[in-house]
């Protein structure tokens, strides 16, 4: 891509505007502005490597194909680009992520046969799951209202969240029972929702 | 499953955005996504809580031949493969043993059945728009200013509970105050159908179908207001336009 010396002022949503009538300049200034950040999102789930690139790639993709589909307001709550690509970026990571781990249990099936109410607590919760959550509720200044939940709750949905791992999985990083993990996770995100609306994020 | 239970629909919601939906179910609950607007409503209040969380995840570079590859994919006319293409579509095919004949076969035989059968795959609705017959039923405005210029597109279907308000002309936002869509009844007061957005396009759901809640609407307004929750329209009339019933 060209640097451009000019730097272009338009919004992100007047940028998607502009590729959603196909404007390939528009669609340019978006992967310019977001791709490293959208890279991110999809390395924590698949590591640095080819298949997180190859993530990146098929959903700018998605982007261009999609982007009339991109809407600003829904049910009257104003819903922000970075939202929407966010949610395709990682959407696209959670599936490949899935397909890896099928291909994995097919190749090697004695590994993914493990039974959660016998895991035993040998697994550490990955610190750094835990601490971008930690991160990103203060920074939405929530990590209070989060606080108000037990740390097993916080640690579930992390490591849901930004290593993309299934409940079962989740199960076993925290060396918990399953029924347990889905408790704290479906809690956690009933939690989520209420601190996030009382900072106006969704009511 | 007839997913009519709110809980469940927000726990699905959740889960799916979340990643924590499991593989059978996750593609049953895409298959929902498509066919209901309220669920595609829910999807999406998800995606804009939990895309809150990313703001924490460190940036990374990918190498520049992932632009490339896109720009490859985008930019079609640009692209100068068309020669290699074929050889290597054919190429393709051969060492895989899947004679030609076999593939045209296949693909006449699937379009008979399709042709032969298509209230299998699709609804009557669904039929007649892809035959170019007729759009889905639904309840249309074009609101314009006072000079003619169109300015919103508000359309929802005849039996969903989803209004798309659509920027078609450049809207200066108001000051102070929003603008406010009005349904106005042949007989009876206008209601409020909500703030309308002052660029690109919104979504919002209505409290019940668009056939009880407009089927007696013959005009849709916009107005300013300054009021939270205006109990009827201001004077100032922005924009208007008829509610036409497309069927």
């Amino acid at each position: 891509m060209k640097p451009d010396p000019d730097a272009d002022t338009r919004s992100l949503q007047a940028l998607i505007a502009g590729a959603a009538q196909g404007d390939h300049a528009s669609f340019a200034r978006i992967y310019e502005r977001t791709h490293t950040h959208l890279f991110g999102v999809a390395v924590r789930i698949l590591g640095q490597g080819q298949a997180a690139e190859d993530v990146l790639q098929e959903a700018y993709v998605s982007i261009w194909k999609s982007a009339a589909g991109y809407r600003s307001e829904v049910d009257g709550q104003p819903i922000q680009p970075m939202t929407w690509l966010i949610a395709i970026v990682r959407n696209k990571a959670l599936d490949a992520f899935r397909s890896r781990a099928r291909r994995k249990e097919t190749e090697l099936p004695e590994s993914g046969d493990v039974d959660e109410e016998d895991t035993e607590t040998t697994a550490t919760p990955a610190p750094s799951a835990a601490q971008l959550f930690e991160q990103a509720t203060e920074a939405l200044h929530i990590e209070g209202c989060m606080s108000a939940l037990e740390g097993s709750y916080r640690q579930s949905l992390a490591l849901a969240y930004y290593q993309g791992l299934s409940h079962t999985e989740v199960a076993a990083q925290m060396g918990a029972p399953l029924g347990s993990v889905k408790a704290w996770i479906r809690r956690g995100l009933e939690k989520l929702k209420g601190c996030l609306a009382a900072q106006g994020v969704v009511a | 499953m007839r997913y009519t239970n709110p809980e469940l629909l927000e726990h699905l919601a959740s889960s799916y955005v979340l990643g924590t939906l499991a593989h059978g179910a996750r593609r049953r609950f895409e298959r929902l996504q498509r066919d209901r607007t309220d669920v595609r409503v829910l999807v999406t209040q998800w995606e804009a809580r939990l895309g809150q969380l990313a703001v924490s995840v460190p940036v990374h570079k990918p190498s520049p031949k992932v632009w490339a590859a896109i720009a490859a994919r985008t930019q079609p006319m640009r692209t100068q493969h068309a020669p290699q293409a074929k050889g290597s579509w054919l190429g393709w095919l051969k060492p895989a043993g899947f004679g030609f004949g076999g593939l045209a076969a296949g693909v006449i035989a699937a379009s008979a059945f399709f042709i032969a059968m298509p209230t299998l795959f699709m609804s009557s609705d669904q039929l007649a728009m892809r035959s170019g017959e007729r759009l889905p039923q639904s309840y249309v405005g074009l609101l314009t200013d006072a000079q003619g210029n169109g300015k919103l597109l508000v359309s929802s279907l005849r039996h969903g509970k989803t209004m798309t308000v659509k920027v078609i002309g450049p809207i200066t936002p108001p000051a102070t105050g929003r603008l406010v869509l009005w349904a106005v009844p042949a007989s009876g007061p206008a209601f409020s159908l909500g703030a309308v957005p002052t660029s690109g396009s919104s979504v919002s759901m209505l409290p019940d179908t668009s056939e009880k809640l407009l089927s007696k609407v013959t005009k849709l307004v916009v107005t300013l207001e300054t009021d939270a929750n205006p109990a009827k329209p201001g004077e100032t009339v922005v924009f208007s336009g008829n509610c036409a019933k497309l069927w």
